[in-house]
């Protein structure tokens, strides 16, 4: 376990559009029947579990995540160049001793700051997003959502990790962004366990190898959802199977999910997905080394 | 040359397919350049063939030397991302959460800190079952900089594209760092909205950010007809938006098939097909427009 009484499981799969949301969403309600659970929206360039919730309503203010970036102190900038030349992600430009900031592209790394001899620069904050918390409908929820245009997306996932992990919940249930770059990387960072949830298609299979690899290279243990089971022919199985995954549990695709899920509207009613939910957890937890599995605390 | 981004906010949505449906009803003498580096399907799509490797090379990473570590801690300090770690009374740069800043280094008052190149993925160039070649690539899983190999795989497209070439780019999920490296100096972007209540939502962000690139754009509504009342909802977004809509494509599950049968949506029959022609024609006829403009 991640942090002292706390589980963190991550549902991942590479491709975008398997079923990420509607797994974790699933996931985070049957666990908080047993215990306290926070469903986390890590997806924050197009963050969309809170839509699941048709009663769902803000439990606290939202909470600016910014990021330092460097301001010039034209009084006290000998144009030495020095910043810029420290700055690897080219956001400040040093031409004939005139220098220029661009804070768009700034990761806010500090190291403009930390070479300028003549504190020149100082650092004020830039909004690159914000974390929210909800009710939904019972189940605490938290957000990230990176502002339009911007691409600092980790920083606004890590102050949504950051949020969650003082929810102190036992059980954190994180909605992860697709593909296995930057974002999906931080996003399973510090999870016990990653749900991988595939589709029977060959672009998922594909993508799931990426993301099955991702997780290794992590340390974190994985196993895979099969979702709209019976959708397609590719074999999500035998796949799995060569790569040494367990397949966790199956989803069969029927025509009326696949139209309540466009509509956002969550399975509640349908015994077969609960049934399906909770043992998907179990296996989760349990291979996750949580104290008690799918019991009480 | 004329460069057209398919793109969506969601994933699932349909970028993949329908890119490869617009290639293949553009022909040979089009580039198809898959810039969903993390998550590259463009080349399952078209049938990849004599596919050429080169490596690709993100720029320095980080590692700190541990017998030159004197173990102080002012590299984790001077870390903003939480990339370094402790390892064995000593430190050690965790290279998936790295942001290649070199903060640690300028730091580190031991010189233990060196910078080392190490092979990030692939850009890749290949031939296709339908004749166009197509630019990919494969990103190391947990690497950094999808944006940069975004960059060039658009650089090596532009490079095999003919003066009159279009080169079509199938964009990744999201609204971040490697979807704006795919939008950046398109002509025009193809808006894949799926017909759901995300869909809708995540395309919203999209057509903002596309607008505020200043980018034209159209759309093409899939998987309708599922639930009305998202139907709806994405034609009123468009609408409110003032993006024109190039068609409308039911949900149907036979369209997935295709993927795997070795042909793209532009050479099917039956319901679905035809209004896949129509909204391919309808950004054929876009396409042609700029062509005359030139």
């Amino acid at each position: 376990m991640s942090d002292a009484g706390t589980t963190v499981i991550a549902v991942a799969s590479g491709k975008g559009g398997t079923g990420k949301t509607t797994v974790a969403a699933h996931l985070a309600i049957r666990g908080a029947r047993e215990m306290p659970t926070v469903l986390v929206d890590l997806d924050v360039e197009a963050p969309d579990a809170s839509g699941y919730f048709k009663g769902v309503r803000r439990s606290g203010d939202a909470s600016e995540v910014s990021v330092l970036v460097p301001r010039l102190v034209e009084a006290r900038c000998t144009g030495c160049g020095l910043c810029a030349k420290a700055c690897r992600f080219g956001a400040i430009l040093s031409i004939g001793g005139v220098v220029t900031i661009d804070p768009k592209v700034c990761k806010g790394c500090g190291s403009c700051v930390n070479a300028c001899p003549a504190a020149a620069l100082e650092e004020i904050p830039m909004t690159v997003g914000q974390t929210s918390s909800f009710d939904a409908d019972g189940l605490a929820m938290l957000e990230g959502r990176m502002a339009i245009g911007d691409i600092r997306s980790t920083a606004v996932i890590e102050a949504a990790k950051k949020r969650a992990a003082e929810s102190r919940a036992a059980l954190q249930v994180r909605d992860c962004p697709p593909g296995v770059s930057c974002p999906a990387t931080h996003a399973i960072e510090g999870a016990d366990y990653v749900v991988l949830v595939a589709e029977p298609t060959e672009f998922s299979i594909h993508d799931l190898g990426a993301a099955a690899r991702l997780a290794r290279g992590r340390g974190i243990r994985a196993g895979v959802v099969i979702n709209k089971d019976g959708f397609g022919d590719a074999d999500v199985a035998g796949f799995c199977e060569r790569e040494g995954i367990p397949v966790i549990g199956r989803i069969a695709f029927e025509r009326e999910r696949a139209a309540s899920g466009a509509a956002a509207e969550l399975w509640s009613d349908d015994a077969a997905i609960s049934g399906e939910m909770d043992a998907i957890l179990a296996r989760a937890l349990a291979a996750a080394g949580a104290r008690t599995v799918g019991g009480r605390r | 040359m004329i460069t057209v981004c398919v793109a969506s906010g969601k994933g699932g949505a349909g970028k993949t397919s329908l890119s490869a449906a617009i290639a293949e009803r553009l022909g040979p003498s089009c580039v198809f350049a898959d810039c969903d580096v993390d998550a590259a399907n463009g080349a399952i799509a078209l049938g990849a063939k004599g596919t050429r490797s080169e490596p690709y090379f993100a720029g320095p990473g980080f590692e700190i030397d541990p017998a030159a570590c004197t173990s102080c801690g002012a590299c984790r300090a001077a870390c903003r991302f939480g990339a370094i770690e402790r390892a064995n009374g000593s430190f050690r740069v965790v290279p998936e959460l790295c942001e290649r800043c070199g903060a640690c280094l300028s730091r580190c008052p031991a010189e233990a800190i060196r910078t080392y190149e190490k092979q990030a993925g692939e850009l890749l160039v290949s031939d296709s079952r339908l004749g166009m070649r197509i630019v990919h690539a494969e990103l190391e899983p947990g690497e950094d900089t999808s944006g940069k190999l975004v960059a060039q795989v658009r650089g090596r497209a532009a490079e095999l594209a003919g003066e009159d070439a279009v080169i079509v780019v199938d964009a990744p999920p999201g609204i971040g760092c490697p979807v704006i490296a795919s939008i950046t100096g398109c002509d025009l972007v193809v808006v894949v909205v799926e017909a759901s209540a995300s869909g809708v939502r995540d395309a919203a962000r999209l057509v903002e950010l596309v607008g505020s690139m200043r980018r034209r754009a159209m759309a093409i509504v899939n998987k309708s007809g599922l639930n009305q009342a998202m139907d709806d909802a994405a034609r009123a977004m468009l609408k409110e938006a003032g993006i024109p809509v190039a068609g409308e494509i039911p949900f149907d599950p036979a369209l997935r098939s295709v993927e795997e049968s070795n042909r793209t949506w532009a050479s099917l029959d039956g319901e679905a097909a035809t209004r896949i022609r129509s909204a391919l024609c309808a950004v054929d006829g876009a396409i042609g427009a700029f062509k005359e403009k030139r």
